[in-house]
């Protein structure tokens, strides 16, 4: 029944994102930047939830730590893992976008080279995790790193109202903003799908998770015999 | 190229600039879509890998209940 829950909700995600890029392809391109300009309608929601997903795990580590339960553990690789492939996609999105606009596929630009670095820190934390055989001392170190790691994520929100960097400024959320209304809707709708995709993706890598655990716990019993 | 005339008359663009124009037009076309691509891409490759870790992890499962279940027969 759970199951089912998920890839209904899933789907429906995926059902949004595909009526979205119906309306966006029907929609004019921006005046000085064209058609590239309508990718900000994926990039931006990508980013939110891998950021989201970054905010999250770091909460999870604190409570691993506070409370020393693994279910908190499990929360934040879960939730990790997910929001490394939205970060992935966001950056992808962003350097396709650079190509047209800048002339370049990267620019070592704050905002950037901050959610570069933010990938890369979620990544290492992954590796760590998979170089460490003893679950408790697993979850311990992954969590002091995945805390560590956040410390990251303001520092990409704030980059483009902090520092002078060429990445442009932002046109949600802000009141220098100038998105029409009726787009700001469609961005909307897409962060909305694209959070409760990242939901829907956390939870099932939430079970499996949990079955992994079950497979330790099988594992150490047979070799108990 | 018809549809720029208006424009051409108008303004006394050159035909190299509407050339360049529709040009860039399109290739702003084929990025765009490459940028749709390629982050739909990623989604779905890793869940491809779920899909494929929750595979492994069935099966694993599986043989470890059953070796559990044949270990006190012995």
């Amino acid at each position: 029944m759970r199951d089912k829950i998920l890839y209904l909700l899933g789907a429906a995600a995926v059902l949004i994102v595909a009526r979205n890029i119906y309306v966006i392809s029907g929609l004019p391109g921006e005046e000085a930047q064209g058609a590239i300009f309508k990718i900000i309608f994926f990039h931006v929601p990508l980013a939110i939830t891998a950021l989201t997903c970054g905010t999250v795990a770091c909460a999870a580590s604190i409570l691993y730590l506070v409370k020393k339960e693994m279910k908190y553990d499990a929360v934040a690789v879960s939730v990790t893992e997910v929001g490394l492939a939205f970060l992935a996609g966001n950056l992808i999105t962003g350097s396709i976008w650079a190509r047209i606009i800048w002339g370049v596929w990267w620019a070592w630009d704050v905002r950037l080279t901050s959610a570069l670095v933010c990938w890369i820190l979620y990544a290492s934390y992954l590796m760590i995790r998979h170089a460490v055989e003893e679950p408790t001392q697993r979850a311990k170190l992954a969590a002091v790193v995945s805390i560590f790691a956040f410390i990251d994520v303001p520092i990409v929100i704030l980059s483009i109202r902090l520092f002078r960097t060429q990445h442009p400024g932002p046109v949600f959320f802000s009141s220098s903003g100038s998105f029409p209304h009726d787009w700001s809707m469609i961005m909307m709708w897409n962060l909305f799908a694209m959070m409760m995709l990242g939901a829907v993706m956390t939870m099932i890598r939430l079970r499996q998770e949990e079955v992994q655990r079950e497979i330790d716990s099988l594992r150490r019993l047979a070799h108990a015999f | 190229m018809h549809a720029f005339l208006p424009l051409l008359l108008a303004q006394a663009v050159s035909p190299d600039d509407l050339v360049r124009e529709a040009q860039r037009l399109q290739r702003n076309y084929e990025f765009l879509s490459y940028g749709l691509i390629v982050a739909w891409l990623v989604l779905v490759v890793y869940v491809l890998m779920m899909v494929a870790r929750e595979r492994r992890l069935k099966r694993e499962i599986a043989s470890l209940k059953v070796m559990l279940e044949e270990r006190p027969k012995k």
